[in-house]
């Protein structure tokens, strides 16, 4: 029965939330800066940056595409019992995603949103293991007032398929997040290919 | 209109005054229970149809208390009722969470019998004062042709 798995949320529903939003904003604003969100709840197979993310973002008008990874009964029933939102298998059609790392290598399909509406794209968020075990890069872009040296432990692949992806104002917009910090890349950081 | 049995309990849960589940609080909580989703207080759109089926229009809103409990040994109790009343939305969602267990009689015949028979009497006195107050009106015939 799937009320047996629902897991308590955000203790304070209404900050906390905001706290989560507040995050997400930071990290879009100051891409490669890590943001912490320390007070997030934990959902087993889900990161507390991840689920808090999650609970602050996801409602019953934003449709949210599953990894097969994430794909487990309590996930569904927590995010349907707290986020209320519809979960589809359809790439097109979802305003978030939910990724692990075996899923960067592949984008095709995500919502770029279009010239006229690029906010209406998919905000794709990503479940790392660490956020700075990887190749240091340097980020540029907006938010970044020269360059920011960024070590996430990304597959070289998934830049290039970023950039294969990347028509601004068209294009997408990642949160990574592991344990209970988090990581923007908006579709505007350039990421310079060179070692730092 | 058909209602299963749980439906039947929440509503009479839902439309109890919180003084006469105030008794039975200490029995209520006299488990190991969390709170799956705290009492909080939202407003809800009520909707109504002319003469019962006529097309929807929005009547207003009204506050509403939710609360959802899960008990140790996992069942899980929901309440939705009028009001801010968090207190009683916890206790309704309690009780809703003991019912369910596989034999829930003492708590339908104790507290949702006598919950059901108050509201009834409420109800049964409210109507005869009503009652009371109707005025039959009728015309007299004119003698116009």
């Amino acid at each position: 029965m799937n009320a047996q798995r629902l897991q308590p949320a955000f203790v304070d529903p209404v900050l906390d939330a905001q706290r989560g939003f507040r995050g997400a904003l930071k990290a879009l604003a100051e891409p490669g800066l890590i943001q912490s969100l320390p007070a997030a709840p934990s959902l087993e197979g889900l990161a507390p940056a991840t689920y808090a993310l999650c609970l602050a973002l996801l409602d019953m008008d934003t449709p949210l595409w599953l990894a097969p990874c994430f794909d487990t009964p309590l996930i569904r029933a927590n995010l349907a019992f707290h986020c209320g939102c519809p979960l589809t298998t359809n790439r097109e059609e979802a305003a978030f995603a939910l990724l692990g790392e075996q899923d960067l290598l592949d984008l095709s399909g995500f919502d770029h949103g279009n010239d006229r509406y690029p906010d209406q794209s998919c905000t794709l968020l990503v479940q790392l293991t660490d956020l700075e075990a990887g190749r240091a890069l340097n980020w540029r872009g907006p938010g970044i007032k020269t360059q920011r040296q960024v070590n996430l432990p990304v597959p070289q692949a998934f830049w290039l398929e970023r950039q294969r992806r990347e028509t601004f104002p068209r294009g997408l917009d990642v949160l990574f997040a592991a344990g209970h910090h988090l990581i923007g890349l908006p579709r505007s950081t350039r990421i310079a290919q060179e070692h730092a | 209109m058909n209602l299963s049995p749980r439906q039947h309990w929440i509503g009479v849960l839902a439309r109890a005054f919180r003084s006469e589940l105030l008794p039975h609080e200490d029995a209520l909580r006299d488990v190991d229970y969390q709170l799956i989703r705290a009492p909080e207080i939202g407003m809800t759109l009520v909707r109504g149809r002319m003469g019962g089926n006529g097309a929807p229009f929005n009547l207003g809103e009204m506050s509403v208390t939710r609360c959802v409990v899960r008990l140790a040994d996992g069942r899980t109790g929901y309440s939705y009722l009028a009001g801010r009343d968090k207190v009683h939305a916890e206790l309704a969602a309690l009780a809703d969470a003991h019912l369910q267990g596989a034999h829930p009689s003492p708590w339908l015949s104790d507290l949702i019998g006598s919950l059901a028979n108050a509201q009834a009497e409420r109800r049964a006195q409210k109507e005869a004062d009503t009652a009371a107050t109707k005025v039959e009106f009728f015309t007299l015939v004119r003698g116009e042709n």
